[in-house]
């Protein structure tokens, strides 16, 4: 079921090691990357529809596109490793893993957009893997492959890779938040701006993509487009690294081809419900995506168009799974406090709105609620939709809004029960 | 001209500048959009999301502080789609704000409560007990304190302490609806413009403690004016009151927007001036020491100037203005007495910056200049050992040089009670320099007029008045 | 105010860093870093020192280290355990592990225990979910947490005072 293309390595033991994962192929594109032009590996990763990893899913080709040609001012490529969306945990297999991987990626990117500097920024909580990182980024300099030259001088191209470690913020996941922070700010979201173009950083032109997105394009330079677009669907070609947790028998992180059916990918990777529970909900790409129903979850089919037919989206692909078991009401309250604790607070809805949520849910699970609130709920929800800074509100207002609309019952019963503190 | 193009505005074709920011065209066109963060000389921030119009086109309402204007746009400011997002965003702005109108000092012109009761009253949905809490009464030292509760944080004041006197005393902490608006522990206000922020809140978070809880505001009464706290002479709103069996007396005063002059602020000296129109003034007329009315004082000088016109040294300051002072110029050309406008004392060079303060502490140097009127020091000493009738215009250089009117014949006009009276043979006030009207030019030689609005129950006299009426007397006796 | 400096080692760890970016600015969180690796939490005093590595003010500072989540505003036990919360977790048990935490330790989160030996909290998201429940112990992660695993990792970390 599984296509390896990130994850190849990710079986074989200490492949985290530049020597084991130099034995198992890595690094093999660059003999390829260094007679190409930047141009051409830019329409090689245009033409595989590489689509970015980070939940976003906007072209990686078209990304690197916005990026000033002939510019005199150093560009920098930031690979976003903040990941720090609930139910996601793939990047992380990928710098565990084969951090050698991300370099290579790294250094095709970086060619191609004629970079120098790249930073990881990875969430602070991750430091045992920014040491890791930190080691195989160590390893490649003393090897040679990076640095001063490429590959011993195989390509006279300088560059130099730095980890960065956040400090515990979600909102940093946000790539113009991520660059506040890198720049040594609040993580405060910037303006979008008026016209399609790259971020910048300290001014000069930068790139933001996710580790995941980096550690594919390899495969697309090495093997070219087409070894890419042959997995999945037309319109989501490729692979995804997928995960699953919640009350599955075996959570974890899988990569598939684009396509697969969501209840497919639960019942044989995972394994099935644990403890022979039954299926209740799927919240289907870290918890910013709207809730499926069990129904729904046998329809759910995982790439980016069936998902969007089927009113949710494909996010970075981290399902959790909910099984019978579970209040929905708690989720909710579980789900809303997440997003209440990591409001960066810098505009109005967002500030206040997931705070006011937080409340109503609060006064719910403690037998003071009404059933007003549920309409309170949504409300809150729609004056969060389409009016803030960036999409943290909006993914607020869909998960939270879905849960209340797809599961109203279970909220209406919940209140008039009374049932509140005593619930487990 | 091609950097004009068309664009609609609630169903009106108008023609706006290409690129400019929407929100400052609208305010141009008396369009009240309301909003919290956007300041023009703050600029663009985003955060309060309040001054959202719809843009045809657009799928979202858009935030009109950050919309560029371009040919063709559509913009609605108005219909029920887009008050109903207002309506939402201020409810959102409202859910954790105490709403203590009745005893915050900003009520009256705070915005949150204008666009509430223009938006429509409503239940609130969020009890008391369920908000968050902050500190309330936060001394931040510079005559400001700081309400945390009723902060929307828009952060106008931090990115006055950060963009325009680059003092940085004031940043968010904490995150979510936790932020809180505050200076490093132990830190106080520090800037001479720091009260500029009490103005720029738009709601009740930093008030004046000076002016809290002295007056509110829809009692007072306003007219415009400018500072003479130094020869920048920023442009001011005095904000007076007449009260019942009370005479008027001024409260505040207020930065006003002038972009010939100080752009939006004004100092914490020159705003808390207002205390010296207020405090220690002169008040009666007095010959050798002894009360006199205004009548006998008059003819006294009358009789002293007709007697001695060659003898006597005019000394005028620049805190006259320029019809003043062109009165008394003329009365020097017509009658042989002369004229010295020497003030070295209003210079102080530690109060300068390379914002708005200048090294002159008087309003009309500038204005005196232009009259030709001398103000060298070697003339001025000059005359001072020869003139016998010396006469002080609202000019304080002698205030601890008494010694030096030894053997002469000394008259004051003074609106401040000094201790030169004790050494004048007659005593005459007038009026303050906010009680007249007169123009006044500053050291960039703009010049601006003031037209009182100051009503007291038992008005002093002019200068102008009064020296017309010793002029007439004058005459009478000649 | 007490001075605070940073230990030799880590001055030269600041200057070798600081190389690494193209303005001094980017140094704020990495120095953070440094500091609470020295200490074990930022002070005040700390933060001042930090403005001045960094040519900017105090409050600069203080904006970021409140903003972070991770950095301590006040000193932490020897140990620090943060066990993850949020949606994956509950699913698999987290309440069951924080209450147990709790009553073992006697404290609150956000509370050390008497003796200063642990401090809890309870956090958001690790990025651990395929090993829920999950906590960090010391920022290592302990994974597929069951009472009994953790009776023994708090019995094996005393012993090891």
């Amino acid at each position: 079921m599984e296509t390896k293309i990130v994850s190849k390595r990710f079986h074989i033991p200490e492949s985290y090691k530049l020597e084991v994962a130099k034995k198992h192929g890595v690094y093999g594109s660059l003999e390829k990357l260094f007679t190409m032009t930047p141009d051409e590996v830019i329409t090689a990763v245009e033409k595989s529809n590489l689509r970015g990893k980070g939940g976003g899913g906007a072209s990686c080709g078209q990304k690197w596109r916005y990026m000033p040609l002939n510019d005199p001012r150093p560009a920098y490529l930031i690979v976003n490793a903040d990941e720090s969306e609930p139910g996601t945990f793939k990047d992380r297999e990928v710098m565990d893993k084969d951090p050698h991987l991300l370099i290579e990626g790294i250094i095709c990117s970086s060619y191609a957009m004629n970079i120098h500097t790249a930073y990881i920024y990875i969430r602070g909580e991750y430091k045992w893997l920014a040491d890791r990182l930190n080691t195989a980024i160590d390893e490649a300099y003393e090897a040679g492959i990076i640095g001063e030259t490429l590959m011993n001088g195989a390509c006279d191209f300088k560059l130099d890779i730095v980890v960065h470690r956040g400090a515990g913020a979600y909102i940093c996941g946000e790539k113009s938040a991520l660059i506040e922070s890198l720049e040594g700010k609040r993580g405060h979201p910037r303006l979008k701006p008026h016209q399609k173009e790259c971020e910048w950083y300290f001014g000069d032109p930068a790139t933001v993509n996710n580790v995941e997105t980096i550690a594919s394009v390899p495969e697309i330079v090495e093997f070219g487009y087409e070894a890419y677009t042959k997995h999945g669907t037309p319109k989501s070609p490729g692979t995804m690294l997928f995960a699953l947790s919640g009350p599955v028998k075996n959570p974890g992180v899988y990569e598939l081809a684009f396509g697969h059916k969501m209840i497919d990918v639960i019942n044989t990777l995972g394994g099935g419900m644990k403890d022979g529970k039954k299926l209740k909900a799927v919240i289907p790409g870290g918890v910013s995506c709207p809730i499926l129903t069990a129904d729904e979850v046998n329809k759910a089919v995982l790439d980016y168009e069936s998902m969007w037919d089927i009113g949710s989206t494909l996010g970075t692909g981290g399902m959790v799974i909910i099984d019978e078991d579970a209040c929905m009401v708690e989720v909710a309250k579980n789900i809303i406090e997440f997003y209440h604790h990591e409001s960066c607070g810098q505009c109005t809805p967002c500030r206040e709105g997931t705070g006011w949520i937080d409340t109503i849910l609060h006064k719910v699970i403690h037998q003071q609620g009404k059933l007003s609130d549920i309409d309170n709920i949504s409300d809150v929800c729609g004056t969060l939709n389409g009016k803030t800074i960036c999409v943290f509100a909006p993914a607020v207002a869909d998960i939270i809004g879905s849960i209340v609309v797809k599961f109203r019952d279970e909220f209406e019963t919940y209140i008039l029960n009374n049932q509140g503190a005593e619930h487990e | 001209m091609s950097n004009i193009v068309n664009i609609v505005i609630d169903g009106k074709e108008v023609e706006a500048e290409k690129g400019a920011v929407l929100i400052d065209y609208l305010f141009k066109q008396d369009i009240d959009i309301p909003h919290f963060c956007y300041h023009p000389a703050l600029g663009t921030d985003g955060n309060c999301r309040m001054c959202m119009v719809e843009i045809e086109g657009s799928k979202r309402p858009q935030i009109s502080c950050d919309t560029p204007v371009k040919e063709g746009m559509v913009v609605r400011t108005q219909g029920e789609n887009i008050e109903q997002v207002r309506r939402d965003i201020l409810e959102l702005e409202l859910i954790n704000h105490p709403v203590d109108c009745p005893t915050c000092d900003q009520a009256g012109e705070c915005k949150l409560q204008d666009y509430y009761m223009a938006g429509g009253f409503y239940e609130s949905r969020l009890e008391a007990e369920s908000k968050v809490k902050a500190k309330k009464a936060v001394d931040l030292g510079k005559n400001v304190m700081l309400d945390q509760e009723r902060c929307v944080l828009c952060t106008r004041c931090t990115r006055f302490t950060d963009e325009i006197t680059h003092t940085n005393e004031l940043g968010i902490f904490s995150r979510a609806d936790h932020s809180v608006i505050s200076t490093f522990p132990g830190q106080e206000l520090e800037s001479d413009y720091s009260m500029n922020i009490v103005d720029l809140c738009p709601v009740g978070a930093l008030t004046s403690k000076d002016f809290r809880f002295n007056q509110r505001v829809w009692f007072l009464e306003s007219f415009e004016a400018i500072c003479s706290g130094c020869s920048k002479g920023c442009s001011i709103h005095v904000d007076h009151k007449k009260e019942k069996y009370k005479d008027d007396q001024i409260f505040r005063f207020r930065p006003r927007e002038d972009h010939d002059v100080n752009g939006y602020f004004i100092c914490d000296d020159g705003r808390l001036s207002y205390k010296d129109e207020n405090d220690n003034r002169l008040n009666d007329a007095s010959i050798n020491q002894e009360t006199v009315s205004t009548k006998e004082a008059l003819t006294n000088i009358a009789d002293v100037l007709t007697a001695n016109p060659n003898d006597t040294l005019l000394l005028v300051s620049p805190f006259l203005s320029n019809e003043e002072l062109a009165l008394i110029k003329e009365y020097t050309l017509n009658n042989g007495t002369t004229l010295s406008g020497y003030s070295p004392q209003y210079y102080d060079e530690s109060f300068a910056d390379d914002m708005l303060r200048t090294s002159d502490r008087s309003p009309n140097r500038a204005g005196m200049m232009a009259l030709r009127i001398n103000e060298n020091e070697k003339d001025f000493n000059e005359l001072l050992s020869q003139k016998k009738v010396i006469v002080v215009i609202e000019n304080s250089y002698f205030e601890d040089k008494a010694e030096l009117f030894k053997d002469k014949k000394v008259i004051l006009f003074s609106s401040k009670d000094t201790k030169v009276k004790e050494f004048a043979n007659t005593v005459l006030p007038v009026a303050s320099f906010l009680e007249k009207d007169g123009s006044y030019t500053n050291s960039e030689s703009v010049t601006q007029h003031i037209k009182s609005g100051i009503r007291k129950n038992a008005p002093v006299g002019t200068l102008t008045s009064l020296w017309k009426a010793i002029e007439s007397l004058s005459k009478e006796k000649a | 105010m007490k001075n605070f400096t940073l230990t030799p080692e880590n001055q030269e760890k600041f200057e070798k860093i600081s190389k690494r970016y193209p303005k001094i600015d980017s140094m704020m969180l990495p120095t953070l870093w440094l500091v609470q690796e020295q200490e074990g939490w930022i002070s005040p005093e700390a933060m001042i020192t930090v403005s001045e590595l960094l040519n900017t003010t105090p409050i600069r500072v203080y904006e970021v280290v409140t903003f972070y989540t991770m950095y301590n505003t006040k000193p932490t036990g020897t140990h620090h355990i943060e066990v993850c919360k949020t949606t994956s977790c509950m699913l698999c048990g987290s309440k069951e592990i924080i209450a147990y935490l709790e009553e073992t330790l006697e404290i609150k989160p956000g509370e050390t225990s008497a003796d200063g030996q642990f401090t809890l909290s309870v956090v958001e998201c690790l990025g651990s979910c395929g090993g829920a429940p999950m906590l960090a112990f010391n920022g290592d992660y302990v994974e597929n947490l069951t009472v009994d695993k953790v009776k023994t990792l708090l019995k094996e970390s005393s012993n090891g005072n």
